[in-house]
């Protein structure tokens, strides 16, 4: 009979959708005997913190404090250190968000525990307690076990499960985490400037993305001329959104969506790692760029060596007639 | 206000282009098989220590485990503008992160009074991102990760940009604390590291780089505090992917492949 512990990132009265995968994860490593309790910590969270229980929590704890508005590792990482103590499950699961990676990280340091994160699987059958990370840019899959019995604290990578069904037959009182009035140091969250999501990216079974190599902002209404001959999202790099060619909600990669979309045309993409990351997965991928030694060519299922500004056209030419 | 900077380096296996399975049948990596580098987060964190001391002055330390891997990158820091280098002296591939940060909090302790500590959030051949994290843990001070620039160190204060999902945040973080950067300076970005200088190169060459040995560290035995094992490692399949160049030019193939890829659609 497992125990396991779920961290539940809740921003604006949602519940992030990899801790729905962590949910249904631990679900599924506790059994129909095993216990799944699940923290969130913030502010104003003990509500959204209730529907915890209809994606699979047994027990829902809350700290609910001012203070904890902005997220900040020291005082997020005492909290949840000294409830994994009390908890003493045999797992913590922690979503591989950039919150959820710190957080698991200092956890583990403060805990002294075993850490794997990016996980892609976890297994907690007789002796095979371990998390597996594919690695090595995917070409290496490792197991890792914790050492003498240490707890694993462990953060999911997006897509490593299906996110929990919600039952609203599954109700229950959320437990209070209290929070002492200094416990607070002097870190503080000053100013967030976070784009407002306006598209599905995730949802897209077409994306056109764009990056660094389309050039310019005017450039880039070809991207959006190819995506609307498609029916296509519009997708982009961290440099495009960096440039200020897009809002945040287009980008794909490490700080960005993970996509599987069933056709995914990347112009002007180099492919460095942190965005292949986010798409590599995709059904069919068309590669449009100047630079034929470009890694994203490596992943592409057709290689369009080329500039865009000449074969975009072509292909919507193409698209319409 | 001067700012001294300790700054955690590391160099990785060079993960881009593999060709082929890098692992023995035993499930170790071949010698040879991968070549290494500067972990380019890390270089990223040196980088933004160079900065603040172009503008306000202060010591830059680097700080390495293990050799001779870790003198490379430590005499890299010392040609790119780092004022010292300490080489801790053990085998940095039996260590994992929390055996590190125990090793490199106690690194840490004994140089002058540093203000920031900075290293790279996330290494790019295991896709990890822990050390950071638990350097702050081990030392119990504050911790940013994910930061792209650091904005201003001033009044025992450092206000930082850290990268989130679709956004930024500004965090302010007290003196001393460990600052992990992100990717945002990588190598095709405008902002990207300053390379080595030729006049630092002759004058650091023969710098002697002091070695601190774990028992120096009050650490016994380094891998005694390794929390995580590998018990399995295989190589994946490569990925075979019907993979065909296209001609720009050639509009008949471009059809094909619209039709290809649109099929029932």
């Amino acid at each position: 009979m497992a125990k396991i512990a779920v961290f539940a990132e809740i921003e604006d009265g949602a519940i992030h959708d990899i801790c729905l995968q962590c949910m249904s994860k631990a679900r599924a490593l506790a059994g129909l005997d095993g216990r799944v309790v699940a923290l969130a910590a913030g502010r104003g969270v003990s509500e959204t913190a209730a529907k915890l229980f209809g994606y699979g929590a047994d027990e829902v704890y809350a700290a609910d404090h001012a203070a904890l508005a902005g997220y900040i590792s020291r005082p997020f990482r005492t909290l949840t250190a000294g409830w994994l103590v009390e908890q003493a499950p045999a797992a913590a699961l922690f979503p591989a968000t950039t919150l959820g990676l710190d957080l698991a990280a200092s956890v583990a340091g403060v805990l002294s525990s075993a850490g794997v994160l990016y996980a892609d699987d976890v297994r907690l059958a007789g002796d095979d307690r371990t998390a597996r990370r594919i690695e090595f840019d995917r070409k290496v899959v490792t197991d890792y076990a914790a050492a003498d019995g240490r707890m694993l604290i462990i953060a999911l990578r997006d897509g490593a499960a299906d996110a929990a069904s919600f039952d609203a037959g599954r109700t229950g009182a959320v437990k209070a985490v209290s929070v002492a009035p200094d416990f607070v140091g002097a870190a503080k969250v000053l100013k967030r400037d976070v784009a407002k999501k306006t598209i599905n990216l995730k949802g897209a079974r077409v994306i056109v993305a764009g990056g660094a190599g389309v050039g310019s902002l005017e450039n880039f209404s070809w991207i959006r001329d190819l995506a609307s001959a498609l029916g296509a999202e519009i997708g982009a790099t961290r440099a495009v959104v960096d440039a200020g060619w897009l809002p945040a909600d287009h980008q794909i990669g490490q700080t960005g969506a993970t996509v599987k979309p069933d056709l995914y045309i990347a112009c002007g993409i180099s492919g460095a790692v942190q965005h292949r990351v986010g798409m590599q997965d995709s059904g069919k991928i068309i590669a449009i760029n100047t630079d034929p030694n470009a890694p994203i060519f490596k992943i592409a299922h057709y290689r369009i060596v080329g500039d865009l500004k000449a074969v975009i056209p072509k292909l919507i030419q193409l698209l319409k007639s | 206000m001067s700012c001294n900077c300790v700054v955690i380096v590391r160099e990785v296996w060079d993960t881009r282009d593999l060709i082929g399975s890098i692992l023995d049948e035993a499930g170790h990596i071949k010698p040879g098989a991968l070549q290494t580098r500067f972990e380019p987060e890390d270089l990223n964190a040196l980088e933004v220590a160079l900065r603040i001391k172009d503008q306000q002055g202060g010591k830059i330390t680097a700080i390495a485990v293990g050799a001779p891997r870790g003198v490379e990158v430590l005499r890299e820091c010392l040609y790119r503008g780092a004022d010292a280098a300490v080489q801790v002296d053990a085998d940095a591939s039996v260590l994992d992160d929390r055996a590190l940060s125990v090793l490199l909090a106690a690194a840490v302790k004994k140089t002058d009074a540093p203000d920031l500590v900075l290293t790279g959030t996330s290494v790019v051949d295991g896709e990890n991102a822990m050390l950071g994290a638990m350097l702050a843990a081990e030392l119990a001070w504050d911790h940013v990760a994910w930061v792209d620039a650091v904005e201003a160190v001033a009044g025992g204060q450092a206000v930082v940009k850290r990268a989130i999902e679709m956004g930024y945040e500004t965090v302010q973080t007290p003196l001393p604390s460990v600052i992990s950067i992100g990717v945002a300076l990588l190598e095709d970005d405008p902002r990207s590291p300053r390379p080595a200088k030729a006049m630092l190169k002759l004058k650091m060459k023969k710098t002697p780089i002091p070695v601190l040995t774990p028992a120096e560290l009050g650490v016994a035995d380094p891998a005694a505090l390794v929390t995580t094992r590998v018990t399995r490692r295989e190589s994946v399949p490569p990925r075979v992917i019907e993979s065909r160049q296209v001609d720009p030019e050639d509009v008949a193939a471009l059809k094909t492949m619209l039709n290809e890829v649109l099929k029932g659609k």
